[in-house]
């Protein structure tokens, strides 16, 4: 009994030794952000700032258009993830429950996209996206970053569907429900939570985006938060280190709170289905 | 209960994408009489007052025309660029462009900017600009770009510990300069301090000194360029760059000039004094703030300047305007006597030789050295030939001699590519 | 089982719809229904990377510069770009040392992803929940703010991670510069993109854990197996499925990596010796304004690593084929 309890002392010991190790970079953004520019400055690290200062925050929310892309950034998100979830779910059974000519194909375009280095996308996507239109606008940016969201929500949903067992399903069209009653009826709740991790992964991968979202947007009133944290070092001048951490640590925010507020759907909704098959 | 949420998920989305297609409507009915500009950040920060005193004036001369300033970031503003030309145009593609004075020679090479030079007398004090800006903005015996304005290079120093060493008078030669030096280093002992820092690679300031010995950088025979870094002047000029560098710098041989940045080591107390931009001293730390000033580096002729890059700023017209006549009315106002005067107060060097004054920056630009006007140039600084020199040079792994041809045999295929 | 069965008959009732037309549903929509799922994706796909694709091929199979981009019109040089690649010891070089990175990335990212999602399952509650969470914080942290913090944290002037070794005794690290050689350069790389990658790849696999029956587990131990036979017999068969996943995505991007290389060796520093093959792209392609030839490069990229990643991808297909 006493022996079992030592070796739970001892993973906890190593568990907490690889959360500060892990989070110890965001520990450093945070704590600079609160740091006088001289201790960010100084050979001496100060590990924590005794007298922080929210200077930094104030300075980097004052920065042009911070309110604007924030907004901008928010719309574009919700968008995404709320479309290609949708999507993506119907591709998803598609592919986890029908067989039919061209699904390996659709398999490898699906896998192929992310193949696709994107440094060579930009500037013909721009050339097509300004042809309709849509370049210097948020819903161009909304159809790029469904281009490139849409693939691997498709692979995951495709995973978490393989998780559910068909007789569900059969069982309940011997019961006389249409294949959309199974889909709405049956289907939709079970993958609720895969369709939480799913969109958490959508959420993360627009939120952070920056090369498209930089090239495609040429007004800075339209631009996404991403491209506004750049400009922070993008001038020839020098870079305000403790404003760049303080606006850092707001852009950041809004992925961590969605995350906290979907993480237990998460672990359950892993758990419930993402192995098998 | 599942279903629900996704209704009103795909609701919101609804929603979110009609304000975002009203958006782009609303854009697209504002496009006419727009003039559309592209600055850089530091217009933004550094003189936003100017621009909006150059926006007011357009607009007083053009009415029914207003001023849409568009901030950009020197890491990305070429791919737009690159990207709207690509286009053709398109909806917030810019009438006028900052460009940087080492950045334009490919883009003229390839047609990117409308001529201007019918417009040329049209500008103010256009038969004064400084020489190093005007050759960035010609190609071709025609002009594509317009000088904005220029940023020399100084030494910015600590005058509490010059005057702690016994330094009483600003070294007038590289020779007085590593004699001060070694007193600099009696003075604070700490480790890693620097007299002066100079980062190894940074080549804006090694270059002074093969200037300074009448060598150059490369230069084109009969059609063909040719690197001129193994002449007898410019290895004189290594030479004695290795020497000082040693003599003042205890700066990584290998590092270049933003990693770290020398004014960041400067607010540490590690140096008594950093060369770089005159702006430079905003940032030197509070507690050194009333114990700095500047002064003109010193070539190696006692009383002479040390040659100094003239970074700087153009302004250009890409061939997909549509507006080209206001773009140009535009850059008259920008760069009008009284807008440059007012560049100048904000600590920039104005764009003509009439106009400049006796502030340490200004004083630096009398002796000045510019790139080769050379199509593939700026493949040469992204392919940091010049950095692999210097950084081979300083550690000794290659002889002065061997390092300069590897350099020029680099320098002379790069820039005689098709 | 009994659950499910009456679950779909409280679903069947609550839909209660009639045979006949079931029957006409199954006919028609069995053939058009999955076309019609799978048609908005493709649609989007299609339309927006139609062209871009469309475009690289005939890029690359042409001499496009500033040039003819301005003019909208290049001249056509049949496979010379592909050639021009194909000869260049750059590119080969660059090719070598992306496999070797992309090798040891997965690598360590899997193991390590491995070992702390075994770890996860024998902490405490209150221990993981802080784990956990502490994985989502790094999760969330955009590629460049990360790169600057990191950069920061290892840069050679007032880094803390000198500071921190030279207090620790592990030697003199002051003034330490960390990018001074390539082999420095590309493990600090690696260093920052595994602890960017562990967090997905700890909480899928930790999950994936959660499924391995706990009976089965006790059983073989108190049949006297060693933990590591345990784990190869029982848990990685089960977590293949995942495994595979996670690895061929991990070697797809990690091949492919950009932000991480460039901006944290920075560009002053990125030289054809430290290249990887995204900044070779990036440098021999598009920085020098020389599309046809970028063009290329991102072709053969993609050959590349989908031979890489076929064995993998090949038997991710044929999970869910059988009925």
């Amino acid at each position: 009994m006493r022996s079992k309890r030592a070796r739970q002392v001892g993973w906890d010991i190593v568990g907490l030794a690889v959360f500060v190790v892990m989070v110890f970079p965001v520990f450093w953004m945070v704590s600079t952000a609160f740091k006088s520019n001289e201790q960010i400055v100084s050979l001496n690290p100060t590990w924590i700032p005794l007298h922080p200062t929210i200077s930094h925050f104030t300075s980097a929310i004052h920065r042009p258009y911070f309110w604007a892309d924030v907004k901008n950034s928010l719309i574009i998100v919700c968008v995404t993830v709320a479309i290609s979830i949708v999507l993506s779910f119907l591709a998803a059974i598609a592919l986890a429950r029908y067989r039919f000519s061209g699904r390996t194909l659709f398999i490898v375009l699906v896998i192929g996209i992310q193949m696709l280095p994107q440094a060579g996308l930009i500037i013909p996507l721009y050339v097509v996206l300004a042809r309709y239109h849509e370049a210097n606008v948020l819903s161009g940016v909304v159809i790029t970053y469904l281009t490139f969201v849409l693939p691997f929500c498709v692979w995951t949903l495709r995973g978490f569907l393989l998780g559910i067992p068909k007789d569900l399903e059969e069982a309940a069209m011997v019961d006389g429900s249409t294949r959309v009653g199974v889909f709405l009826k049956i289907l939709l709740p079970l993958m609720g939570p895969g369709l939480v991790a799913t969109s958490v992964f959508a959420f993360i991968t627009s939120w952070n985006e920056y090369i498209f979202a930089r090239i495609l947007l040429n007004d800075q009133a339209k631009q996404t938060i991403t491209v506004w944290l750049s400009y922070f070092t993008g001038t020839d001048r020098n870079t305000d280190w403790g404003a760049l951490m303080a606006a850092s640590t707001l852009t950041a925010l809004p992925v961590v709170v969605f995350f906290l507020l979907v993480q237990r759907r998460i672990a359950f909704g892993l758990t419930a289905g993402a192995v098998r098959g | 209960m599942k279903r629900r949420s996704i209704v009103a998920l795909s609701l919101v989305a609804l929603v979110a994408a009609a304000v975002a297609a009203t958006t782009s409507a609303s854009t697209k009915r504002a496009a006419s009489n727009t003039l559309t500009v592209w600055l850089q950040t530091d217009a933004q920060s550094g003189w936003p007052d100017v621009v909006a005193a150059a926006n007011q004036q357009f607009e007083n001369d053009n009415p029914g025309w207003t001023v849409n300033v568009q901030y950009q970031t020197w890491g990305d503003h070429l791919s737009k660029l690159d990207s709207v030309l690509a286009a053709g145009g398109g909806s917030g593609s810019p009438d006028v462009v900052e460009m940087g004075n080492t950045e334009t020679t490919s883009y003229m090479a390839a047609g990117a900017f409308a001529n201007l030079s019918s417009a040329k007398s049209s500008f103010a004090n256009s038969s004064s600009w400084l020489s190093g800006l005007a050759k960035s903005g010609t190609y071709g015996g025609k002009l594509f770009a317009v000088p904005y304005y220029a940023g020399s290079r100084v030494i910015t120093y600590r005058t509490d510990l010059f005057k702690k060493a016994g330094i009483t008078k600003l070294p007038n030669s590289t020779a007085a300069y590593a004699a001060d030096a070694a007193k600099l280093f009696k003075v604070d002992k700490k480790k890693g301090f620097s007299p002066l820092y100079i980062a190894g690679t940074d080549w804006y300031f090694a270059m002074g000194f093969v200037f300074d010995y009448g060598g150059g950088i490369a230069t084109q025979v009969s059609g063909k360029w040719k690197g001129l870094l193994e002449s007898k002047q410019s290895i004189a000029g290594l030479t004695a760059y290795k020497n000082f560098f040693n003599a003042v710098s205890r700066a990584s041989k290998t590092t270049d000039e933003s990693h770290p940045n020398p004014y960041d080591v400067y607010a540490q107390g590690q140096t008594g004094s950093i060369e770089g931009p005159s702006w430079f001293s905003c940032c030197v730390g509070k507690q050194y703030t009333a114990d700095t000033a500047q002064f003109v580096m010193p070539g190696h002729v006692a009383g002479t300047s040390m040659p100094g890059f003239l970074g700087g700023s153009d302004l250009a017209v890409p061939v997909t305007s549509g507006s080209k006549t206001q773009a140009i009315d535009w850059i008259k106002d920008f760069t009008s006597t009284s807008s440059e005067k007012a560049l100048q107060a904000k600590g920039n060097i104005p764009n003509a030789t009439n106009l400049l004054g006796n502030s340490v920056n200004e004083r630096a630009a009398a002796r000045s050295w510019f790139v080769p006007q050379a199509k593939h140039w700026v493949d040469v600084e992204n392919g940091n030939i010049l950095r692999n020199m210097l950084a081979q040079i300083l550690t000794g792994h290659l002889t002065i001699k061997q390092a300069a041809q590897s350099a020029d045999d680099n320098i002379a295929s790069v820039l005689n590519q098709p | 089982m009994s659950e499910g069965t009456s679950t779909a008959t409280a679903a069947g009732t609550l839909l209660g719809t009639s045979r006949r037309r079931r029957r006409v549903w199954g006919r028609i929509g069995r053939g058009a229904v999955p076309y019609s799922l799978i048609a908005p994706v493709v649609v989007v796909v299609g339309v927006i990377l139609g062209y871009p694709l469309y475009w690289l091929v005939k890029l690359s199979t042409e001499k496009y510069g500033l040039f003819e981009l301005i003019r909208h019109h290049g001249t056509s040089i049949g496979l010379a770009n592909y050639r021009s690649v194909l000869h260049d010891q750059v590119f080969w070089h660059a090719l070598l040392r992306t496999a070797v990175f992309t090798v040891a990335n997965v690598g360590l990212t899997m193991v390590l992803g491995m070992l702390v999602a075994l770890l996860l399952v024998r902490l405490s509650a209150w221990v993981r929940i802080l784990v956990t969470s502490g994985l989502v914080l790094v999760w969330s942290m955009p590629v460049v703010v990360a790169v600057q913090i990191w950069y920061w944290m290892s840069n050679s002037e007032n880094g803390v991670l000198n500071y921190v070794l030279t207090k620790l005794h592990f030697g003199d690290y002051y003034a330490h510069d960390w990018y001074a050689t390539t082999f420095s350069q590309l493990s600090m790389v690696t260093m920052l993109i595994v602890w960017g990658a562990l967090p997905f790849v700890v909480i899928t696999l930790y999950a994936g854990l959660a499924q391995v029956p706990h009976d089965l587990v006790e059983a073989a131990s108190v049949d006297g197996a060693a933990p590591w036979r345990v784990f190869k017999d029982i848990t990685l068969p089960i977590l293949r499925p995942i495994l595979l996943i996670l690895t061929s995505l991990s070697i797809i991007w990690d091949f492919g990596v950009f932000t991480q290389p460039y901006l944290l060796i920075g560009q002053a520093k990125t030289v054809p010796g430290n290249y990887l093959m995204s900044v070779y792209l990036f440098e021999e392609g598009y920085f020098e304004n020389n599309y046809g030839r970028g063009a290329a490069i991102s072709l053969l990229m993609v050959v590349i690593v989908a031979a890489l990643s076929i064995v993998y991808v090949r038997r991710m297909v044929r999970i869910g084929v059988e009925p």
